[in-house]
């Protein structure tokens, strides 16, 4: 029994380390520059859910908080950004990232592109497919980047079967997923993605998570 | 000696697996925020500064200290609010607390001081 116990964990632990690349493999700028401050662009919405850009935008700034980096007030720079014409981060995306530096003292500007954003009310999910891009002010390169088409499972399995039992999961399906608001696909696609970006100086694991291991530069993943 | 190594795998195993606790406390001020986002009310706004109050007031986070931008945004809200002197107090604990916010924070006080 023992020798099983202790071949499962070998596997576990195995498996959990397959092919992983290292963050410092597959973020090195974000060791080399240390960025700390990072101003959170308006999102450039490809998508035909037209609110998308001012309800993702307010996903971005805790999750970035708790990487252990400074983030501006969302609201201070988005009112900022809409008064000096950079609402629109199409502009900026390529171009000159100096005057972020100059205004704000940011070191990185992290860009976001929203790709899809749709709701299945049938088979009950909720799915954003976002583009995260960290530039930086200083040399312009791009620090970290990373894509993320993260669904969210609303679908309600209440357990009855035969044909009634389906017909009521099927409306408890499509009332959940309507019910549920779109933001909390961004906010999970936004979690998900991020989730192994290098921690910043306020972080727990700061200049120590280089050997940690990096996800993919796409992922596609299903949440609760 | 099997002893041994099992209880080292299970360790690592176990901490492969852990979860970090959070550097701050949000409580709901990321769902309160957004709904004033997508509906500028007075009551959105209220819900969001009641939500800011508690974020400043309470920190059981792994840093205990407020989130960056909170103090500076809620003061900012203070000052437009017609509460000039205690909206500034808070934007100026912001550099105090994040001293690499001064350069955005001072333009922003200098403005509200005109």
């Amino acid at each position: 029994m023992k020798k099983y116990i202790i071949l499962g964990l070998v596997a576990l632990l195995m498996s959990s380390c397959a092919e992983q690349i290292t963050r410092l493999a597959q973020y090195p700028k974000m060791y080399e520059e240390k960025p700390l401050t990072i101003a959170v662009m308006p999102p450039i919405n490809q998508t035909n859910f037209v609110e998308a850009k001012d309800y993702f935008y307010t996903t971005l700034y805790a999750p970035l908080c708790e990487k252990g980096y400074y983030v501006y007030s969302p609201m201070m720079t988005m009112e900022m950004f809409q008064a000096e014409s950079a609402y629109d981060a199409e502009l900026f995306i390529e171009g000159n990232l100096s005057q972020f530096r100059n205004v704000l003292g940011a070191d990185a500007a992290m860009f976001t592109i929203i790709k899809s954003w749709n709701r299945n009310k049938i088979g009950g999910s909720l799915t954003a497919g976002v583009e995260y891009i960290l530039r930086s002010t200083k040399t312009g390169e791009t620090l970290y980047r990373r894509e993320g088409l993260i669904s969210v499972d609303t679908s309600i399995n209440s357990g009855n079967k035969g044909l009634f039992g389906a017909l009521v999961d099927l409306a408890a399906t499509a009332i959940n997923t309507a019910a549920t608001d779109k933001v909390v696909a961004g906010r999970k696609c936004t979690l998900y993605v991020l989730s192994d970006m290098p921690e910043g100086k306020y972080g727990a694991k700061f200049d120590q998570d280089q050997n940690m291991p990096a996800g993919k530069s796409y992922v596609k993943a299903t949440v609760r | 000696m099997k002893k041994l190594i099992l209880s080292a795998l299970c360790v690592m195993a176990m901490t492969s697996c852990e979860t970090q606790k959070s550097l701050y406390s949000w409580y709901d001020s990321e769902d309160a925020t957004y709904m004033y986002t997508k509906r500028a009310t007075e009551e959105t706004l209220a819900k969001a500064m009641a939500q800011y109050e508690k974020v400043i007031s309470k920190q059981e986070g792994l840093r205990k200290v407020v989130p960056p931008g909170v103090n500076a945004e809620y003061g900012y809200l203070l000052c437009k609010a017609g509460k000039k002197e205690e909206g500034l107090t808070l934007l100026r604990a912001e550099i105090k607390a994040y001293p690499e916010s001064e350069k955005f924070i001072s333009r922003i006080i200098n403005q509200l001081e005109k």
